[in-house]
């Protein structure tokens, strides 16, 4: 589903942010992508849906050839993924149904195709009863929650977050890594750049390691610190 | 047909021209003031161009017939000359009226009982069809045998037709210079409108629109702001052409600009077409610029 192979990527400023990546993903699966700050997880994840061009190597999502990819074909990638952020990104103006909508409505989708899928994802995400609502009337979390229905209103089978949580509270990081769980279950594979520690512990998925821009471990059922579980801390 | 799309995509551009609702009253004012400003030069231009066509028109090949010539030849002559299809009328003007309306036009001028006789020769006077065509039929006429001189006015009429030909020149120099001013105004309008829906387009780049769905919007507001303020001109100029031509048709009388016809249905579409141009090709250029980086 996704492949990474040998892949480097310099910043024109000179900055090594990936230093020859091989990663396999294969469809369905969930992986924590972990790392101190600067290490690569986000720029892996900006390759991943075309925000950035690797230097070198090759990069391959749902049989797509993105290292080579025009610029007028990104927007059909992109179709195939949906993409969380740390910061919601969503548009403070329009309704919780509209922002969701509005996915689906600026790729052309029919109106009768929208009102059906948008009240689905709305449904799923637990956020059905205040899709009127706007954005700043919303919790964190509920924001949040939000921006994943948008991300998953047009059916991707890939799912990229880049901290997900990291502007929650643990309650309502814990109630989106469940969310993302469930998303999971139902066949998206899921990729979550993260620094939330207690999550990775407690879910026990596939956690891919990155230091210094390199993939330092890849362990198939992880913890955030290598050979670590929850509550317990590095010595020295 | 999807109502449930046009209505969207209308909800999109109404709010980004109602969003900034200063910048547009701005963009707007600029291309009113631009396309008045090019209105009144193509008023003035077609009304120059009018009169100078007016006093083309009035220019006659005055041509003599040789003093030997008999009556039919002077005749087969006008026929020959009558037979150049740019020729538009050729009038044979005996010497005795020549003589007799000149001693009209100089009456109390020169006594022209001093003069011995009629010194006037036999005139053919040819109109050309077109004022451009006149040096060439002139030099036509002077070949054939039987005509003397052939006069025209040359350096008049070469004046003229190189006056029409610099205001053309201006008049294309002019617009272009407008329709930049016009373009740079309302490009930096919608390159406010972007900055300002800056995130809104950055979702719409993440969730796979198109390049040209992004831009659609802004190109449409782009229109709106040059048909807008056109419609704002047409009126101002309308207003003017019902209230201040009339006085300066009435101050200058020595100039027959009443008699000059304007196409101003014409006009008015030209204008429209200008200001909806510039309007797409500036917001055009403004978002794109964004949508590279």
């Amino acid at each position: 589903m996704l492949s990474l192979r040998n892949v480097s990527l310099v910043y024109p400023n000179g900055v090594h942010a990936l230093d020859h990546v091989n990663l396999e993903i294969a469809k369905g699966e969930f992986v924590f992508l972990v790392g101190d700050s600067g290490t690569g997880k986000s720029s892996l994840l900006r390759l991943l849906y075309r925000e950035a061009r690797p230097t070198s190597g090759e990069i391959t999502v749902d049989g797509i050839r993105v290292d080579r990819l025009r610029r007028n074909r990104v927007p059909a990638l992109r179709r195939h993924l949906g993409v969380v952020f740390q910061d919601f990104k969503l548009l403070v103006d329009k309704t919780v149904w509209e922002n969701v909508a509005f996915a689906m409505q600026v790729t052309g989708a029919h109106t009768r195709d929208v009102m059906r899928q948008v009240p689905r994802v709305l449904d799923l995400v637990g956020l059905a009863h205040k899709s009127r609502m706007y954005p700043g009337e919303l919790s964190g979390g509920e924001q949040q929650r939000s921006a994943i229905a948008r991300a998953l209103v047009n059916n991707p089978k890939i799912l990229l977050c880049d901290e997900p949580t990291g502007n929650l509270d643990p309650d309502n990081g814990n109630e989106i890594m469940e969310l993302l769980s469930r998303i999971n279950l139902k066949g998206t594979t899921v990729v979550v750049a993260t620094h939330n520690q207690s999550v990775v512990d407690r879910m026990r998925r596939r956690v891919v390691r990155l230091q210094e821009g390199r993939v330092a471990t890849d362990e198939e059922r992880g913890y955030y610190y290598l050979g670590l579980g929850q509550g317990q801390v590095l010595s020295g | 047909m999807d109502w449930g799309k046009v209505k969207f995509f209308l909800g999109e551009v109404l709010r980004n021209f109602t969003r900034n609702a200063g910048m547009q009253v701005t963009a707007i004012g600029t291309v009113a003031i631009t396309i008045v400003l090019l209105g009144t030069f193509l008023f003035v231009r077609a009304a120059l161009a009018g009169l100078g066509g007016q006093l083309l028109d009035q220019i006659t090949i005055s041509a003599t017939v040789a003093g030997n010539a008999s009556a039919a030849q002077t005749i087969a002559l006008r026929r020959l000359i009558a037979a150049d299809p740019r020729v538009a009328s050729v009038e044979y003007v005996p010497k005795e009226k020549g003589w007799a309306d000149l001693q009209r036009r100089l009456r109390g001028q020169i006594d022209t009982s001093l003069i011995p006789g009629n010194p006037l020769p036999d005139v053919l006077r040819v109109h050309a069809k077109h004022p451009e065509q006149v040096p060439a039929v002139a030099a036509n006429i002077g070949r054939l045998s039987g005509i003397g001189t052939v006069r025209y006015g040359h350096s008049e009429v070469v004046r003229l037709l190189q006056l029409g030909d610099v205001l053309r020149r201006v008049g294309v120099g002019v617009i272009a210079l407008f329709f930049c001013v016009a373009g740079i105004i309302i490009a930096n309008t919608i390159r406010l409108t972007v900055f300002a829906r800056r995130r809104e387009i950055s979702i719409m780049q993440l969730v796979g629109a198109t390049n040209f769905y992004i831009r659609a919007p802004f190109i449409c507001e782009g229109l709106l702001d040059g048909l807008v303020g056109t419609l704002l001109a047409v009126v101002v100029l309308g207003v003017a052409r019902v209230t201040i031509w009339p006085k300066l048709v009435a101050a200058l009388l020595f100039i027959p600009l009443n008699s000059v016809s304007f196409e101003l249905g014409r006009m008015v579409a030209e204008l429209f077409v200008v200001g909806g141009a510039v309007g797409i090709v500036a917001s055009w250029i403004a978002v794109g610029r964004h949508l590279r980086t």
